[in-house]
C-alpha cells in the first residue's frame, strides 16, 4: 500500500530472552521482513530460530526488544491471535493440520462467529469464501475435501492459505500483505513434495512475506531474498543474495561457526579395519526417500552417509536400526539376510544399536542417570539364584565406572537426568551404547546441539568404541564429524549415493 | 548430645519420605483431624479392623491396576474379574469342588492377556478397552447367575479370624503385596514397564520389545487381581455377586491416583497404592462415622479423585504431559 519500499514491513530490534534465569537462548537479535520477500532465518538446533519465531507469535514475551509493524512500534503480541493483528502468521512444523476437517472447515477455522445468521452457521458462504481463497492463492484442491486426503504438500498450502487468511480476518482488510513464518515446512516431505512446495511458495509471493526458518542450507539458498543466521542465540550473519553472492560453505562456516577449518582428524588412530564384514546393503530403496543404496561395513570401521538433511541419510540409518521399513533390495547383518519390517528389538538382538542425538528421545528424563545407564544393559546386572533379581550394587558400579569415563558433570549417579546439561545428557546416552557395545552402532546426530568439550569427549569415546572393533555409520549435519570418525564416506544426493570419499578427500572438498 | 545426634540422622530421612510420599502428610492430618471430631467413635480397635478390612479390598483391588498406570494405560476390568470368577466358581462348585477357586486367577491371566494383545495389536485405548470387557463381565455374570446372587459355602476358613481385630485377609494380602512390590522394583520386567510409561518412543530405540512389555503388564495386571480375588471372594461374603458396584470401581482408582501414580504413567507404582488405600479407607471410615448423608460422602470421594488426579498430574518432572 503506501508502505515505501525500503521501510521494512515488520522489524524486530533487540530481542532477548532468558530461560529459567541461566539459558541465554536470545540475545540481541535484531531481523526485518520487507514487503513480499522470503526472509530465511537460519541456524543449528538450539541456536534461538525456534524461540525467537514462538516471541513473534505471541507464545514467548521477550525480555527485551522491540517490534515495528510498517515503521511504527508496536507491543509484543501476547498470543497468536494478537500476533496476526499485527499481520504475523505462523505455520508450524508438524501437529498444524487437522485431518479430519474438511478444508473450507480448516481454512475458516476459529473464525465461524463471522458466517452466523440466526444461530446457524451458513455453510454455503463459508465453502464459497473457502473456493475463493484457495483460487487466488493457486492451492490446487476441492473445499469439500478431507484434510486427511490431501497430499503432505498440499496440505501445507492449506495451513499458509489458512495462516495468510487469519491475518487477513483479523485486521479486516483483504490487501494487507501478511508476514507468514514458516517453521521448517519441508521437514515430513519428500524431495519431489518440497519441489512442488516452493514452486507454490514462490507464487505466493506476491501475496504475502515469509519468513522461512530452516537447517537445510540448499533449500535457503535457493528460495530466500535474504538470509539472517543464526548461532547461539546471537545473530551472527546477515547475507542479501540480490547484493552479494554467497556459496553453501559461506553459509554453512557462518551457521557452525569456528571450526570449519580446524579438524582434529588424526589419521593414525585409523584404519585397523578387518575383512570380516559385518553388514552388507545391498540396492537398498525405499521409494520417495532412497534409492539402490549399495555398501559393505567391515568390523572395527566406520562409513558416514554425507548429505544435506532431507537427502535420504537420516532415512538409510533408520531402517538399518529397524525404525522404518524398506522397500527394495537386501540387508544382511552378519551373514543373514533380515526381513523389511523387523522391529529395534529384533535388530538389537542381531547387534544393531541406534543412538540419536535428538534430546529427549533416548533419555527417561525423570530416571536417575544409573537407570538411564542400565537399561539397555540389565541383562549384565542380573543376579541369577532363584529368580532374576537386578543387582542395585552392580547397577551403581556401572554407572559409576560410565560417569567417571566420559566425565559426565553431575552431582550424583541418583540425579535425574532432565536437570543435566544438554551434553552430559547425550554423554549418558552415549553411554549406556558404551556399556552395552553392540557389533554395529549406528550413530545419528550424535553431537547436536552440545558445546564443543562434551563433544571431544564423545568423540573419543567413539574412537574407543571403533577401536574395540565395533563398527558404526554415522549420519551428521556436521561435515567435521565425518572426518574425525569416518573411515568412507559416502555423499547421497536425492536419495542416491553419488560417490565414496575418504576423509582427506572430504576435507578437501570442505577446504576448496 | 545423644537426642540430637539421634534427631540429625533421622530429621533429613522423616523429611525425605514426606517429600516422596506427600500422601503421607494427608493421611497424618485426617487421622488426627477424625480423631479430634469423635475420638470415641473413630479412636476404637473394632474401627481399625474395619479399616484394615476396606483397605484389603482397595489393595487387592487396586494392586494389578496400579501396575498398568506406571505404563501410562489403564485397566478397569478388576470388578468383572472378580464377579465373573465368583459365579465360575459356583458353577463349577460341584464339578471341582475346593478346587474351584481356582478359576479365579486363571480367569485374571487370560483376561489380561486378552486385554494385552487387543491393545497392542488393535492400538485401541486401554480405557475404553477394558470399561467394554468390565461391562461385558458384568453382562456374563448376571446371565449365568440368573441375576440372583449365588451363595458359595467352604472357602470362609481362608479369612478364618487368627489374630483379634487383625483381618485374616490382610494378613494373606501381604505376600501377594510384596511380590507385586518385587516385581516392579527389583526385576528386568518392572523396569521396562516404568521406562515404558516414562518415554515409550525411548524404550523402542533401547531395542526393547514394547508390545510384549505391554501384553505382559496387562497379563500381570489380571494375574494379580485373580490372585487377589480369592481372598476378596471370602473378604466380601462368599457370594458370587451380581450387581456392578461404582464404588468398586471408583475408590481403587482413587487409591492408585492418591498414592501418587499419576496417570500419564512412568512414576509410583504398587508401593504407592498402598498408601494411597489406606488414606481412602481412613477417609471412608471418618466420612462414614461422621454421620453425612451417604450421597454427600459420595459426593466428596468424588471431588477427592479430581483433586488426586490434578496434583498428581504435575508430579512429573521432565515428561510432557500428551
Amino acid at each position: 500500500m503506501v508502505t515505501p519500499m525500503d521501510t521494512p514491513l515488520l522489524e524486530v530490534k533487540g530481542v532477548s530472552k532468558t530461560f529459567d534465569g541461566v539459558v541465554r537462548a536470545l540475545d540481541d537479535v535484531s531481523i526485518a521482513a520487507r514487503q513480499n520477500e522470503i526472509v530465511g532465518v537460519v541456524g543449528e538446533n538450539g541456536a534461538g530460530k525456534s524461540t525467537l519465531m514462538k516471541i513473534l507469535v505471541g507464545v514467548y514475551p521477550p525480555d527485551k526488544g522491540e517490534l515495528c509493524y510498517r515503521g511504527r512500534k508496536v507491543p509484543f503480541p501476547k498470543n497468536p491471535k494478537e500476533a496476526a493483528k499485527r499481520g504475523i502468521s505462523m505455520v508450524y512444523q508438524e501437529k498444524g493440520v487437522i485431518p479430519r476437517l474438511k478444508i473450507y472447515q480448516f481454512l475458516l477455522l476459529g473464525y465461524e462467529d463471522k458466517y452466523v445468521k440466526f444461530s446457524r452457521l451458513q455453510i454455503d458462504k463459508m465453502k464459497k469464501h473457502a473456493r475463493e481463497i484457495l483460487e487466488e492463492l493457486h492451492v490446487k484442491c476441492d473445499a469439500e475435501d478431507f484434510m486427511y486426503e490431501l497430499p503432505l504438500s498440499t496440505q501445507k498450502m492449506v495451513e499458509i492459505a489458512r495462516a495468510i487468511l487469519s491475518v487477513r480476518l483479523e485486521r479486516g482488510d483483504a490487501n494487507v500483505t501478511p508476514i507468514i513464518i514458516l517453521d521448517e515446512p519441508t521437514a515430513p516431505l519428500t524431495v519431489e513434495e518440497r519441489r512442488e512446495l516452493f514452486s507454490d511458495i514462490l507464487d505466493m509471493k506476491k501475496n504475502a512475506s515469509f519468513i522461512f526458518v530452516s537447517h537445510i542450507i540448499p533449500e535457503v539458498m535457493e528460495f530466500t531474498d535474504r538470509v539472517h543466521v543464526l548461532r547461539d542465540g546471537k545473530l551472527v550473519a546477515h547475507y542479501d543474495s540480490s547484493k552479494e553472492k554467497i556459496t553453501e560453505e559461506d553459509l554453512f562456516r557462518a551457521i557452525v561457526g569456528r571450526e570449519s577449518s580446524e579438524y582434529i582428524y588424526k589419521p593414525e588412530v585409523k584404519r585397523v579395519v578387518s575383512e570380516e564384514v559385518v553388514l552388507t546393503v545391498k540396492n537398498l530403496t525405499k521409494n520417495g526417500c532412497y534409492y539402490d543404496t549399495s555398501f559393505d561395513l567391515h568390523k572395527g570401521e566406520c562409513i558416514g552417509i554425507f548429505g544435506p538433511a532431507g537427502s535420504g541419510k537420516s532415512e538409510i540409518i533408520k531402517t538399518i536400526a529397524g525404525l522404518i521399513s524398506f522397500e527394495g533390495g537386501v540387508l544382511i547383518v552378519r551373514g543373514q539376510k533380515v526381513k523389511a519390517d523387523e522391529l529395534p528389538h529384533v535388530r538389537l538382538g542381531r547387534g544393531i544399536g541406534y543412538f540419536s542425538g535428538e534430546t529427549g528421545k533416548e533419555l527417561f528424563l525423570n530416571w536417575p542417570i544409573v537407570k538411564n545407564i542400565s537399561i539397555v544393559n540389565i541383562e549384565k546386572i542380573l543376579l541369577r539364584k532363584p529368580i532374576p533379581v537386578i543387582s542395585f550394587n552392580a547397577e551403581k558400579k556401572m554407572a559409576e565406572k560410565i560417569v567417571k569415563k566420559l566425565r559426565i558433570r553431575a552431582p550424583s549417579i541418583n540425579t535425574d537426568c532432565y536437570s543435566l546439561s544438554g551434553g552430559s545428557k547425550q554423554k549418558v546416552s552415549v553411554g549406556k551404547w558404551l556399556e552395552r557395545s553392540p557389533d554395529i552402532l549406528l550413530l545419528e546426530d550424535p553431537t547436536i546441539g552440545i558445546d564443543v568439550g562434551a563433544r571431544e569427549d564423545i568423540y573419543e569415546t567413539s574412537l574407543e568404541m571403533k577401536k574395540s572393533g565395533i563398527s558404526m555409520i554415522l549420519v551428521s549435519d556436521d561435515p567435521k564429524e565425518y572426518s574425525i570418525l569416518c573411515d568412507k564416506i559416502m555423499s547421497i544426493k536425492d536419495g542416491r549415493i553419488q560417490k565414496v570419499l575418504s576423509p582427506e578427500n572430504l576435507r578437501k572438498v570442505m577446504a576448496a | 548430645m545423644k537426642i540430637l545426634g539421634r534427631n540429625r540422622l533421622i530429621t533429613p530421612v522423616i523429611i525425605q519420605t514426606l517429600k516422596a510420599h506427600p500422601v503421607i502428610l494427608a493421611l497424618i492430618a485426617l487421622v488426627v483431624m477424625f480423631s479430634g471430631l469423635y475420638p470415641e467413635r473413630f479412636l476404637t480397635p473394632l474401627n481399625f479392623s474395619t479399616i484394615l478390612r476396606q483397605l484389603v479390598t482397595l489393595t487387592l483391588f487396586a494392586l494389578g491396576p496400579s501396575i498398568i498406570v506406571v505404563t501410562g494405560s489403564l485397566d478397569l476390568s478388576y470388578v468383572g474379574i472378580w464377579m465373573l470368577g465368583g459365579i465360575l466358581v459356583w458353577l463349577l462348585m460341584p464339578i471341582l469342588g475346593m478346587f474351584s477357586i481356582l478359576v479365579i486367577p486363571l480367569l485374571g491371566l487370560a483376561t489380561g492377556l486378552l486385554i494385552g494383545v487387543i491393545q497392542v495389536k488393535g492400538k485401541i485405548p486401554s480405557f475404553i478397552l477394558t470399561l467394554s470387557l468390565l461391562v461385558t463381565y458384568w453382562g456374563l455374570t448376571a446371565t449365568l447367575s440368573g441375576g440372583y446372587p449365588k451363595p458359595v459355602r467352604g472357602y470362609e476358613f481362608i479369612t478364618a479370624p487368627l489374630i483379634p481385630y487383625l483381618p485374616t485377609a490382610f494378613l494373606w494380602s501381604i505376600p501377594i503385596i510384596t511380590a507385586a512390590v518385587f516385581i516392579m522394583n527389583r526385576t528386568r520386567i518392572g523396569t521396562y514397564l516404568y521406562a515404558i510409561g516414562s518415554n515409550e518412543e525411548g524404550v523402542q530405540l533401547a531395542g526393547i520389545n514394547v508390545d510384549k512389555y505391554k501384553i505382559l503388564a496387562f497379563t500381570l495386571s489380571g494375574l494379580f487381581t485373580g490372585i487377589g480375588s480369592i481372598i476378596l471372594f471370602p473378604h466380601l461374603g462368599s457370594a458370587a455377586p451380581v450387581e456392578l458396584l461404582l464404588d468398586n470401581v471408583v475408590w481403587p482408582l482413587v487409591a492408585i491416583v492418591l498414592g501418587g501414580t499419576p496417570l500419564v504413567g512412568g512414576s509410583g507404582g504398587p508401593q504407592r497404592t498402598i498408601l494411597g488405600a489406606l488414606t481412602v479407607a481412613v477417609v471412608w471410615r471418618g466420612l462414614l462415622l461422621s454421620l453425612l448423608q451417604p450421597e454427600a460422602i459420595k459426593l466428596l470421594v468424588g471431588l477427592l479423585l479430581i483433586v488426586s488426579i490434578v496434583v498428581g498430574a504435575r508430579g512429573l518432572k521432565g515428561v510432557t504431559i500428551t
